[in-house]
């Protein structure tokens, strides 16, 4: 087998590991479906594009020539995704959670309401910046590094690097800071929480600022090696729904591990030849009715009792 | 000698210009019923005018009506219409046809499946391949493609019962794309861009984009929604969907009384599969052509759109879903992108205003305007017993709102009357006489209710009596009750603590 395909591999992992944990999170914390996570991560593109475009030239002037700007821009156009990601979190926030969160129905309604938003963010982008594809600037430079005698590109490295990284931090986030252990007072039992002083609307705007901030990264990190086009978000939003439901709903360390078999299992698809990179949806799905089969509640399916 | 002046009723009331029958009270009434079932056609309700004791019928259940009214005024103005319109009329009763087939799946069996048109697009598929490369005559399509759609529905089916409510939605979103993918790769289809063309069709060729070849696919698609709505009511209403009403409310419950409700989901989904593939037939032989965008994600979150913003769940909410978003869609197509934007701002406005979709829209209002009658009510029936107006509507003995009118101006009038005075000389003179003022006061008292009404208790032993009060119950059978502990010598002293209880009533009141 051809050694770098571990590489591929674990660079989809980790783009796919993003969006899922982000809609893995916000389905447990607040009990809302995210659909428009793809526009976030579609927004979030265009967002790095129009920034990167504004400031570049003007950093070039002024660091030109020295030794940090390739890392300054790095984190321009990283910091430029996550802003965007979250404030476009903030505004479904303000569109899909708040008015209804408390109203009958919320589950399916919060879902057609995110599925509505994310189409007319689609159309919205399409109209204003046209249907052309538009790379972002490549800032992570061409070359190939050795790790452990497998050859990785640099964008590769960056991408696995930071996933690792930004989900760390999440994660520890959750675990240490005083809103973490809201947020996850509300996962095991909503209910109780709110009824311990844990206001929902409070806990709730950090979670989908935090969920969008991470399908910002992952559109910046992906446009290194995809273009950025207003349609770009469909197929992480249905790779990371997928995703989540594989590891289970709610569940993080479900989430990173379905990341890495469907992440793997693509890669392989692609590289045997009478499957090729077309059939990759087609065997992905196919697995995944296999495991829900056999497991209904994924493969973490640790939330059965509290969100049903 | 004056001539008698004829009485001018006037017509009152919320619903006054409502259309009431008056039959003929003494023939017999005859109904219709429907062949075969023991339901009547139309949902007349008897009674009589409480006023005049006319016999009298209305309608309870007024949406046949609206149904005729509606689809009779598009099928009467359409032949009036350009042909761009008429083929968006056409292209709206297909869609309808599906959304309402696809309600049934969502609103009556309950499983919340997006693999609508990925079942549409298979069968459309299957029939025009099997009309354009075996040879099967156009009218065997249908049941090619209602074959296909049964085995389709089938396979869908299979980790429905394992797989729960929006795991299966999320996975079946998926499903059409498969399809899509599956599709592009057959190699016999890549010349023509993976659509086959030319299929045999009701509208002959030299008619086809024609004038009368519009109006007969028009006409062929009303059928269509009309054979839909009609499996929507024989599914939904009958047996089969009064035991999945039953699921819905409480599984355990409906499983305990021995209702397999799992059964019948499955059947309701088979049936429905089946009629999507036959809609899919019609779909290829209306367009004598199917391509790939029956299976984009694009043209399902469209139909997603439609089924939302009318109610999940209701026949009359998908028609009416898809009446909105077909006309923003194709009518105005100068809008460019910007339709679409419109139709996902509609979706988001219906969907954070109401709460299971516009067909809903009249039950939730009223709900709404009930809660706050009720509130408003409650802040105001307080006011001295008088019946407010909203309230007094709700009150069918019109005798008594005026009693309680008249009941609540005397008290007024009374208690302006109570003077220490008046006091003082009922506690000189309980018996009497008595001044005028007085006199209204205590015939108001004696002309009370039996509930809770006084009466003086004569205890102890002869000529050393003494005297306390007590109310009545009211209720034959059921003894009075100890008023206080009080204990009066005379009679006249009891007199006027009752007189002074019943004061104190009519003071607060």
């Amino acid at each position: 087998m051809d050694p770098s395909l571990i590489v591929y591999a674990l660079n989809l992992s980790a783009i796919y590991a993003l969006m899922a944990i982000g809609i893995s999170l916000l389905w447990s914390s607040i009990g809302m479906l995210n659909m428009a996570h793809g526009a976030s991560f579609a927004v979030a593109g265009y967002g790095a594009l129009v920034i990167s475009g504004a400031v570049f030239p003007w950093l070039k002037g002024l660091l030109g020539g020295t030794v940090l700007l390739p890392y300054v821009q790095v984190v321009v156009l990283l910091g430029a995704g996550v802003g965007v990601g979250a404030l476009f979190g903030v505004l479904i926030y303000l569109l899909a959670f708040l008015p209804i969160h408390d109203k009958a129905n919320f589950a399916v309604r919060g879902m057609i309401v995110t599925l509505a938003i994310n189409l007319a963010t689609v159309q919205a982008l399409l109209w204003w910046f046209g249907p052309r594809q538009q790379s972002l600037p490549n800032v992570f430079g061409f070359g190939r590094l050795t790790v452990l005698g497998l050859p990785v590109r640099y964008d590769q490295a960056v991408t696995i690097t930071a996933t690792v990284l930004m989900l760390g931090a999440v994660l520890w986030w959750l675990k240490a800071s005083r809103k973490g252990l809201e947020i996850r007072a509300m996962m095991q039992n909503a209910e109780g929480a709110a009824l311990s002083g844990i206001s929902v609307r409070r806990t709730a705007l950090p979670v989908m600022a935090v969920t969008g901030a991470m399908a910002g990264a992952a559109a910046v990190l992906l446009s290194q090696t995809v273009y950025v086009s207003p349609g770009a978000g469909a197929m992480p939003l249905i790779k990371g729904m997928i995703i989540a439901l594989l590891g289970g709903l709610g569940s993080v360390p479900g989430a990173v591990a379905a990341a890495l078999l469907i992440g793997a299992l693509e890669a392989a698809t692609g590289a045997i030849p009478f499957l090729g990179q077309r059939m990759v949806l087609l065997v992905q799905f196919g697995f995944i009715i296999a495991v829900l089969i056999v497991r209904p509640r994924g493969l973490g399916g640790l939330l059965d009792e509290t969100r049903k | 000698m004056t001539e008698p002046i004829a009485p001018v009723f006037h017509k009152v009331g919320n619903r006054r210009h409502e259309v009431v029958l008056s039959p003929d009270g003494a023939s017999e009434w005859r109904r219709a019923r429907v062949p075969g079932l023991r339901r009547h056609w139309l949902k007349w309700r008897g009674g009589y005018n409480p006023k005049t004791l006319e016999r009298e019928r209305r309608l309870a259940d007024k949406r046949p009506l609206w149904w005729v009214l509606g689809l009779g005024a598009l099928v009467v103005a359409v032949p009036f219409l350009p042909n761009s319109l008429v083929q968006v009329a056409a292209i709206f009763c297909i869609f309808a046809a599906i959304n309402v087939v696809w309600t049934l799946i969502i609103g009556a069996a309950g499983i919340l499946s997006l693999a609508t048109m990925a079942v549409v697009g298979l069968a459309a598929y299957g029939a025009a391949a099997a009309n354009v490369y075996l040879g099967v005559p156009w009218p065997l399509m249908f049941v090619v493609g209602a074959g296909i759609g049964l085995v389709v529905g089938g396979l869908l089916a299979l980790p429905s019962t394992r797989i729960d409510g929006l795991y299966y939605a999320l996975l079946t979103i998926g499903v059409a794309e498969i399809c899509r993918v599956s599709i592009s790769q057959i190699r016999a289809l890549a010349p023509q861009n993976s659509s086959i063309n030319n299929v045999g069709s009701f509208i002959p060729q030299d008619w086809y984009l024609q004038r009368p070849g519009l109006l007969l696919g028009f006409a062929s698609a009303v059928g269509l929604l009309l054979a839909a709505l009609l499996l929507f009511r024989l599914v939904n209403s009958e047996r089969l969907g009064l035991l999945l009403q039953s699921a819905r409310e409480d599984e355990e419950f409906s499983e305990a009384i021995g209702i397999d409700y799992k059964r019948a989901r499955l059947h309701v989904f088979l049936i429905s599969s089946a009629a999507l593939g036959f809609i899919g037939a019609y779909y290829a032989i209306f367009y004598r052509s199917i391509s790939l965008n029956v299976f984009s994600l694009d043209q399902l979150l469209l139909m997603f759109a439609m089924v939302v913003i009318g109610g999940l769940g209701r026949a009359e909410g998908a028609v009416i879903g898809t009446a909105i978003v077909v006309v923003i869609d194709r009518a105005l197509i100068d809008l460019g992108p910007l339709r679409i934007i419109l139709i996902a701002a509609v979706m988001i406005a219906v969907t954070l205003t109401t709460h299971r979709g516009l067909a809903d829209v009249r039950a939730q209002f009223r709900a709404w305007r009930h809660r706050i009658r009720s509130e408003r009510r409650a802040t105001r029936t307080r006011k001295g017993g008088e019946v407010m107006p909203e309230e007094a509507t709700e009150i069918a003995d019109k005798q008594a709102i005026a009693y309680r009118r008249f009941d609540k101006r005397l008290r007024d009038r009374l208690k302006s009357l109570i003077t220490p005075a008046l006091i003082e000389e009922h506690r000189n003179a309980p018996l009497g006489p008595h001044s005028d003022d007085l006199a209204r006061v205590l015939n108001y008292f004696r002309r009370g209710e039996m509930p809770d009404k006084y009466a003086i208790l004569q205890d102890g032993p002869p000529h050393a009596w003494t005297y306390s009060v007590m109310a009545l119950s009211g209720e034959p059978g059921k003894p009075p009750r100890v008023v206080d502990d009080k204990t009066y010598a005379t009679r006249d002293e009891a007199y006027h603590a009752v007189f002074l209880l019943r004061v104190n009533d009519l003071l607060e009141s």
